[in-house]
C-alpha cells in the first residue's frame, strides 16, 4: 500500500499550488500550501512535511536557497524541484545540493505518480534502516549508552578491559545514572555474550522470596514449593548475574552468595546436594556501600568479593556536556515508537535542559522528554514544554531570591559531599555549627541515617538505567 | 446523475456513459440536452482547455437539478502543472468533466468502441471522485490513476471491493440509499 504523506507545495502562483493541491488530494495525501520560500519554512517549523514540490523561481528566497535551507535544517524533507525553465545545468545542481527529483512544468500526469512513487519507496526504506539500526543497537555492545564527556569516556574504556575477565564487578552511581546498561554493555563485550544476562532487582524482593529466585528449591522444600524449580544461579549458566541495589541483601543471605561465589557452587532450598555453576557477577547500588557502618548491614568479607573492580558511573549534573546528546537520542528514539513527530528543540530549551540539576539521572532526560513529547503542540520542542522541569516555589523568570540561592547550593555541596557536614563546612568556607543551624533555618531535609560525618546521598532504590 | 453533451457529435458518448452509470451504480442517469463547448476556456499559448476554470464556471452557471453532472467535451483539457487530463473533478463535488479528445482511436485498426469505453471509464472514475473516493493502489480498480491511454486500457470496468465499499458508504450519505443498493 502507498504511504499517505504530508505534502507541501511552495509556488508563488496561487493556480499552480491549487492544481497540485487538488491533484494529491485525490490520492488522499494531506496537502498544505506556501507562497514563498520563507513562508515554508515557517510552516516547516511547525510541522513535519514528508514531501516538498519546490518551484525554482520565486521572487525573495529562490527554490535553490529553500533547498538549501531545507537540507540543512530539516534533513527528514524530501524536496522536488519544478521549474519551467529547465535546463541541465539546474537540474545538475540541484540535485547535487540534495534535491530527491526534478520536474519540468508542465509534465505527463503519470510522471508525478512515478516521483511520488519512487519518493514513497525512499522513505519507507529510509525507515526500515532507522527501524533496524535502533533495533541493533538496542542488542549489540554499548552503542547505545550516550555520552561524550571525559569521565564517560573513562567509563566506556574500561568496558572492554573489564569484559575480558570474571573478576566480579561492582558498579555505583546514583539512579538513573545507567548502571544496568553498563553491565550489559559488559556482559556483551565479554566472552559471556552468547549466555543468559540475568538481572535481578534485589531491592524489589523479599529476602525469602529472593533467596528461592537465587538458590532454588526442591520440591516440598517450603509450603507451596510443589516441584522442584532451578535457581537464577543456575539458570544463568555461563553468563552474567546482575544484583541491582545489592546493599538490600541480608547479611544472612551475603553470607550464602559469598560460599556460591568462592566454591562455584549452590545448593538448591531444601537439598543438599551441590550443583556446579559458572556466572559472572556485576553488582550494582545507588547507595555508598561502607561495611564499617554496621547499620548499613554489609558485610565485610562480601563487600570484598563483589567489589573487586570497581566502577563509579558519574550523575549527569557532573557531566551536562552529555544532556544534548542524551536529549537528542531520546528523540530519536520516540520517533521510533510514537506516531508524533516531534524532532527538534529550541536553544532556549537546550539551555533550560542543561541548567537543570537532573536529580533522577538519565532516566529522567528520558522521561521528561517523552512528557514534552507527548504534550508538545509543534515538532519543535521549547522551553515551555519543559515548564514541569521548574523546581516549585521558584519563579520561571529566572529571578530567584539570594536565599533560595543560598538553599539551594547547600544542598548541591551537600550532596557533593555525601551528606558529609564536616566536609561540606570546608568547602562552603563556614564552620560545622553554622552550616548546621542554615541546614535547621532552612530545613533541608537529609536522608535517615546519614546525619553526622559519614552520611550518604541516598536518593532512592530504582533500578539502573 | 445528468450527463451533458457540451458540444456537437458527443450525444453517443454522453448515452454510454449514462449507461454505465446506472449500469454500474444502479443510480437514475439521464441525458440532459446538449449545450455549447466551453470554448471560453481556451489558453492562447498552450492551445488548450483549462479544465479547472471550466468546472468552476459549470458550478457556479451550469444545470441545476441532478445531484451529480457530468459534462463531455472534445477538447484537449489541462491543468496548470500538467501536459493534459482526460477528466477532471473536485472530490466530494457536484461537476465532473470528460473529454473524449485524446481517448478516441487515432488508428484505423482500433474499433470505435474501444474510445467509448475509456470515456465511460473516466467518467466512472471522475464520478468515484464526486462521491469522494480516492486514487486505488489496485491497479485493476476503475480508481486507479492512468495517466495515458495504454494504461486506462490494461483496467478493467469494475470497482476493486475496497472501492465499492467506500462509494456504497457515500452513496449512503448522499442518497439516503439502503446498504447493498451498488
Amino acid at each position: 500500500m502507498k504511504d499517505r504523506l504530508c505534502i507541501m507545495i511552495v509556488d508563488d502562483e496561487s493556480i499552480v499550488r491549487e492544481s497540485f493541491k487538488r491533484w494529491f488530494e485525490k490520492s488522499g495525501h494531506r496537502v498544505l500550501t506556501a507562497a514563498s520560500g520563507a513562508e515554508a519554512l515557517r510552516r516547516l517549523e511547525a510541522e513535519p512535511i514528508d514531501l516538498l514540490f519546490v518551484d525554482i523561481k520565486m521572487p525573495g528566497m529562490s527554490g535553490l536557497e529553500l533547498l538549501d535551507r531545507v537540507s540543512a535544517d530539516f534533513p527528514d524533507a524530501s524536496v522536488v524541484i519544478i521549474t519551467a525553465y529547465g535546463s541541465i545545468d539546474t537540474a545538475v545542481n540541484a540535485m547535487k545540493k540534495g534535491a530527491s527529483d526534478y520536474l519540468l512544468k508542465p509534465f505527463k500526469p503519470d510522471q508525478l505518480d512515478l516521483v511520488l512513487e519512487k519518493i514513497s519507496q525512499q522513505r519507507r526504506l529510509s525507515r526500515q534502516f532507522n527501524y533496524l539500526k535502533g533495533h541493533l543497537e538496542q542488542i549489540t555492545r554499548f552503542d547505545n549508552i550516550i555520552g561524550r564527556s571525559e569521565a564517560m569516556q573513562e567509563v566506556f574504556a574500561l568496558i572492554p578491559e573489564v569484559a575480558a575477565s570474571s573478576a566480579p564487578v561492582l558498579l555505583t552511581g546514583e539512579t538513573g545514572t545507567g548502571k544496568e546498561l553498563i553491565a550489559k554493555a559488559i556482559h556483551a563485550t565479554s566472552d559471556r555474550a552468547p549466555c543468559p544476562f540475568v538481572p535481578i532487582n534485589c531491592g524489589a524482593l523479599p529476602e525469602s522470596l529472593l533467596e528461592s529466585e537465587l538458590f532454588g528449591h526442591v520440591k516440598g522444600a517450603f509450603t507451596g514449593a510443589e516441584r522442584s524449580s532451578k535457581g537464577f544461579l543456575e539458570i544463568v549458566d555461563g553468563g552474567t548475574l546482575f544484583l541491582d541495589e545489592v546493599g538490600e541483601i541480608s547479611p544472612r543471605m551475603q553470607v550464602d552468595l559469598l560460599r556460591v561465589l568462592q566454591e562455584h557452587q549452590v545448593v538448591r532450598l531444601g537439598s543438599r546436594h551441590p550443583v556446579d555453576v559458572d556466572f559472572r557477577l556485576i553488582s550494582a547500588t545507588s547507595r555508598q556501600l561502607d561495611p564499617r557502618r554496621v547499620e548499613q548491614g554489609v558485610r565485610e568479607d562480601f563487600f570484598y568479593r563483589i567489589n573487586v573492580i570497581h566502577i563509579d558511573i558519574p550523575p549527569l549534573r557532573r557531566r551536562k556536556e552529555d544532556i544534548p546528546l542524551l536529549v537528542d537520542h531520546f528523540l530519536k528514539k520516540l520517533a521510533h515508537h510514537t506516531s508524533k513527530r516531534v524532532d527538534r528543540l529550541t536553544n532556549a530549551a537546550l539551555m533550560q535542559l542543561t541548567a537543570y540539576d537532573w536529580p533522577g539521572n538519565v532516566r529522567e532526560v528520558e522521561n521528561a522528554v517523552e512528557r514534552a513529547v507527548v504534550l508538545a503542540k509543534s515538532r519543535t520542542l521549547d522551553n515551555g514544554d519543559f515548564a514541569f522541569l521548574q523546581p516549585s516555589g521558584i519563579p520561571s523568570d529566572g529571578r530567584t531570591s539570594l536565599k533560595e540561592v543560598e538553599r539551594r547550593y547547600i544542598c548541591q555541596v551537600l550532596a557533593d559531599c555525601n551528606q558529609n557536614v564536616t566536609r561540606a563546612a570546608e568547602v562552603l568556607g563556614i564552620n560545622r555549627t553554622t552550616l548546621h543551624k542554615k541546614i535547621n533555618r532552612y530545613g533541608i531535609q537529609r536522608s535517615e541515617g546519614t546525619k553526622g560525618d559519614g552520611g550518604r546521598n541516598d536518593r532512592g532504590r530504582g533500578s539502573g538505567r | 446523475v445528468g450527463v451533458v453533451p457540451a458540444g456537437s457529435d458527443l450525444l453517443s458518448a454522453a448515452k454510454v456513459v449514462a449507461g454505465h452509470v446506472t449500469g454500474f451504480l444502479q443510480l437514475a442517469c439521464q441525458v440532459l440536452p446538449e449545450i455549447a463547448g466551453p470554448t471560453f476556456a481556451l489558453d492562447r499559448q498552450r492551445h488548450q482547455y483549462n479544465a479547472g476554470r471550466i468546472i468552476d464556471f459549470y458550478d457556479q452557471c451550469g444545470c441545476s437539478g441532478p445531484a451529480k453532472v457530468i459534462y463531455l467535451v472534445n477538447l484537449d483539457l489541462f491543468e496548470p502543472v500538467f501536459t493534459h487530463v482526460f477528466g477532471e473533478s473536485r472530490m466530494g463535488g457536484r461537476v465532473a468533466l470528460v473529454s473524449v479528445h485524446r481517448l478516441m482511436p487515432t488508428e484505423p485498426a482500433q474499433p470505435p468502441h474501444w474510445g467509448l469505453e475509456r470515456v465511460a471509464k473516466v467518467a466512472l472514475h471522475e464520478l468515484g471522485h464526486l462521491f469522494a473516493l480516492t486514487h486505488c493502489d489496485d491497479t485493476g480498480c476503475l480508481m486507479h490513476f492512468a495517466g495515458d491511454s495504454g494504461v486506462l486500457d490494461t483496467i478493467p470496468l469494475l470497482f476493486c471491493r475496497y472501492c465499492r465499499q467506500s462509494l456504497e458508504e457515500a452513496l449512503i450519505r448522499y442518497c439516503r440509499l439502503p446498504r447493498s443498493r451498488v
